[in-house]
């Protein structure tokens, strides 16, 4: 469903990520895997529409989505957990789910979603008034993943969703990604936690220094002994 | 230090409370536009001003003051969003909006004296002989008509963020524009309309100030200063705040007056703020 061909992102004068090509079917869940500062936030903040694409044609269900304003991009069915969460902290828990179904069409179905979201991370029906700035890690990364299902993506875009929380609560919110993408949803996962990614996406690719480096299936990059060194260590 | 009469420190405190609204309606569009957009917007008080004059001029030309607003909004929402999307043109940020908007309070400025000189200016209307006794106290129609507005605007702009999708959308442009971009809110065409807003507030703020007081193009300097702290004191982009703190500012100002002497009233309010800010200093 989402083509990414050969495209480039640069910040000022260098190129961030330059002749990347990734494509994801219906329904799938991939992932892109690769050391800090490869350009794997790059690359999703391209796929969301948050940084403008120079070169190559990003299209969804062949739609070239590269000429659309910023935020026509949720409109197509792409929702984004960027990296650091970046919840609107001064707002309510439910404020914050609000704004994830801002689109119209997301906009008729808030109520349903608003159940299912709850339904899927209890702890936030609780939370519901409470200003998102004041949830704790883990809590912040729910609501950073419900203010996305919100939205009713088709392509659900995760960037580093596993950093800076507990072992025990990466492993429920791999399972509520796992859960989501077994409703239908195509995942794009951006891990630096190697292992964790490539356990549950079934096609990866590794990005280096801008570029892809390798792809495949888990199994066949983890049967290449240099990428199982450099990153399962 | 002789103690006032009763009827004085009601007299004050009235007069302060009504100083206090047209601070915070002054405010209200300098608070909301700084907050949110991050655009400080010097030229605030001379497009004030420019209200001011032109509903001296219409009112002049035998329209109803109150009337004036259905040409003054307008003009002035359509003026506010074409400076914004200057200054967001050529991506101009906060502390450039400063110089670049000061320049422009200059222009306005100029332009004012070359229409209309910079002889003092005075409203003649209805609304300004008309004064009601409570108690033993008076109360002009102007000063209660800027309360009113003071008050009507910054409730509505209070339940727009609050209550409306829009609104919350607004806020969330203030506190993270690309990712509510991300999520399909149309940053740039609420910018225009939020800084549209703002100037149009200012248009309204214009009327009281010619509805009140005597119009001198020189007088647009002398609000700054307390409207100012009045914006920061009430938090930056909270849309209750300048009129919550312009009241506070404009009794303290009026008390110290009946206690001291007037010229200790600016002391007092920058005071207050200097107090605030060193209690609060996450507040700006």
């Amino acid at each position: 469903m989402l083509e990414v061909e050969r495209i480039r992102v640069s910040y000022g004068a260098a190129p961030a990520i330059s002749e990347v090509s990734i494509r994801i079917g219906p329904g799938e869940l991939a992932c892109v895997v690769g050391p800090n500062g490869a350009g794997k936030t790059t690359l999703i903040n391209a796929i969301a529409g948050l940084h403008s694409i120079e070169a190559g044609a990003l299209r969804l269900d062949g739609r070239d989505l590269s000429r659309l304003p910023r935020h026509a991009f949720c409109g197509e069915g792409i929702a984004i957990v960027p990296e650091g969460r970046r919840l609107f902290a001064g707002m309510s828990v439910r404020e914050n789910l609000e704004l994830g179904s801002y689109r119209r069409a997301a906009r008729a179905r808030r109520a349903e979603s608003l159940e299912r979201v709850c339904g899927v991370f209890p702890i936030l029906r609780e939370r519901l008034e409470q200003p998102a700035g004041t949830l704790s890690g883990g809590q912040q990364q729910m609501l950073a993943i419900g203010r996305a299902l919100m939205a009713q993506p088709r392509l659900l875009l995760l960037d580093e969703p596993s950093l800076g929380l507990a072992p025990a609560v990466v492993l429920a919110v791999l399972d509520v990604i796992k859960q989501i993408n077994a409703g239908g949803v195509a995942v794009l996962l951006v891990e630096q936690n190697a292992a964790l990614a490539l356990e549950i996406a079934a096609r990866a690719y590794v990005l280096e220094e801008g570029r892809i480096a390798a792809e495949g299936s888990p199994e066949a990059l983890l049967a290449q002994p240099h990428i199982r060194r450099a990153y399962l260590g | 230090m002789a103690l006032p009469s009763l009827t004085l420190l009601g007299q004050s405190l009235l007069s302060g409370i009504f100083i206090g609204a047209l601070y915070g309606l002054l405010g209200l569009g300098l608070s909301l536009s700084w907050g949110m957009l991050r655009q400080i917007n010097l030229a605030h008080f001379a497009l004030a001003f420019l209200g001011a004059y032109l509903t001296y001029q219409l009112a002049g030309a035998g329209m109803d003051p109150l009337a004036t607003l259905a040409v003054i909004v307008p003009c002035f929402f359509a003026l506010g969003a074409l400076m914004h999307w200057l200054l967001a043109r050529f991506s101009v940020s906060a502390f450039n909006s400063l110089l670049v908007t000061f320049g422009l309070t200059a222009i306005i400025e100029a332009l004012i004296q070359w229409i209309w000189t910079a002889d003092f200016r005075r409203m003649e209307s209805a609304y300004g002989e008309v004064k009601f006794r409570v108690g033993g106290l008076y109360v002009a129609l102007p000063e209660l008509l800027t309360l009113a507005m003071a008050l009507a605007l910054s409730l509505a702009a209070w339940a727009w963020l609050r209550h409306t999708y829009t609104g919350k959308a607004m806020r969330a442009i203030a506190e993270d524009a690309p990712i509510a971009a991300a999520f399909g809110v149309d940053v740039r065409g609420l910018s225009l309309l939020l800084s549209g807003l703002c100037a149009a507030f200012a248009g309204v703020a214009g009327l009281c100030l010619a509805l009140s007081y005597t119009l001198a193009p020189g007088q647009i300097y002398a609000w700054l200063g307390v409207v100012f702290a009045a914006v920061m004191l009430g938090g930056l982009g909270n849309p209750l705040g300048p009129l919550v703190a312009g009241i506070v500012i404009g009794v303290s100002e009026a008390l110290t007056m009946a206690f001291t002497a007037p010229a200790w009233a600016p002391l007092v309010s920058f005071s207050l703020l200097i107090v605030v800010l060193l209690a609060r200093p996450g507040r700006i």
